[in-house]
């Protein structure tokens, strides 16, 4: 595959230079977390804590019903803030600042928002490191989750044919 | 002699139900079944304590593009292998949230599996990309205790984690913070209790 080819895949708007410090994004897609999210991954990556996974152990205990998986949460919400944020990203740099701030159950519709906090320079000319915060809410904009992300973005000036 | 005995003990713990057939939650063979706990309650964590987690894992590439596809996450890095040999890469590599998922995963036994509440994570890194058919295994140390001030059967405890590859280099590494329940109620809260009642 070569350049020209490459750059047909992915959107004008989502190079470094596109990004905006200051900027707040809301996604376009949430997502309705059932047992095909959260169950389904959190024995995919072997999580053992049967508290994602039983619902009749669950009944007795204090939420009554089975928790969301919090690496699946985050998987989420980072997931749906990716296609702006991360379509032409090289590489995911790190993340830190992340917290679970209310559980998340089946049934529950999350929708991601993120802001852009820095752009710097990288160790490499084709691309730059951008820094975004992430926010996951609920169907009642409550906060379930937060994190400070960084990612490695193409330069357009670099990886888009003139 | 075993296998006879077991078969008996099924044969009388078995009623039939409608639809079916049930387990006689009085008979002998389940009320001598010992239970086989798993986890690690508060108390078994100090400060240095290292854990080698159990198991590992190898992570093929169908179940790679599955966790991004399942999460939206749409950079065409994950599932596009022509695009990723574009991009100087041998192979599709594993999207770094399923590796990040998937070393918490291997962790939780030793760590977190009686309960408590997930808090956060801080100061995580992707150290090194991670191809379809790598195998990655786990180890944890633990870097903070303290006692929750509103509850006396929970602590909180933080961990550092860190995965490595089959050769033996770091993949991914981060601190992870969460609500541990303690087998039993602090002792000084126990005194504090006793002191309230003494004076009520």
């Amino acid at each position: 595959m070569d350049r020209a080819t490459v750059a047909t895949l992915t959107a004008p708007g989502s190079y470094f230079e596109a990004f905006e410090v200051g900027a707040v994004m809301k996604h376009a897609r949430g997502k309705t977390v059932e047992p095909l999210e959260n169950v389904l991954i959190t024995n995919l990556v072997m999580n053992t804590a049967a508290g994602h996974f039983d619902e009749h152990m669950m009944k007795t205990a204090p939420f009554g019903r089975r928790v969301v998986f919090g690496g699946v949460t985050t998987a989420l919400v980072v997931g749906m803030a990716s296609q702006d944020t991360a379509e032409n990203a090289l590489a995911e740099i790190g993340m830190t600042g992340l917290r679970l701030k209310s559980p998340v159950f089946h049934g529950d519709t999350l929708y991601a928002y993120t802001e852009v906090v820095a752009k710097e320079e990288a160790e490499r000319e084709d691309a730059g490191i951008v820094t975004f915060r992430h926010f996951g809410v609920n169907q009642d904009n409550v906060v379930v989750c937060e994190c400070v992300r960084r990612v490695l973005v193409k330069r357009a000036s670099h990886w888009r044919p003139a | 002699m075993l296998g006879t005995q077991i078969r008996r003990g099924l044969r009388a713990g078995v009623t039939r139900v409608a639809g079916g057939f049930a387990f006689d939650m009085t008979s002998d063979f389940l009320k001598t079944a010992v239970p086989v706990p798993k986890g690690n309650h508060f108390e078994a964590f100090e400060i240095g304590r290292r854990f080698e987690h159990h198991w590992g894992r190898t992570l093929r590439n169908s179940e790679a593009a599955l966790f991004s596809t399942l999460t939206l996450h749409f950079n065409p890095l994950y599932f596009n292998r022509e695009y990723a040999i574009a991009l100087g890469h041998p192979e599709t590599p594993v999207n770094p949230l399923m590796v990040f998922t998937l070393v918490l995963g291997l962790s939780v036994e030793d760590l977190s599996e009686v309960g408590g509440a997930f808090l956060g994570v801080d100061d995580l890194a992707y150290e090194a990309p991670v191809y379809p058919d790598d195998t990655l295994t786990a180890r944890s140390t633990v870097t903070g205790l303290r006692e929750s001030s509103s509850n006396a059967m929970m602590g909180i405890a933080t961990w550092h984690t860190e995965g490595f590859n089959q050769r033996g280099e770091r993949v991914i590494s981060f601190v992870r913070t969460n609500m541990v329940p303690r087998a039993r109620p602090r002792q000084d809260a126990g005194a504090e209790n006793a002191q309230q009642e003494t004076a009520q």
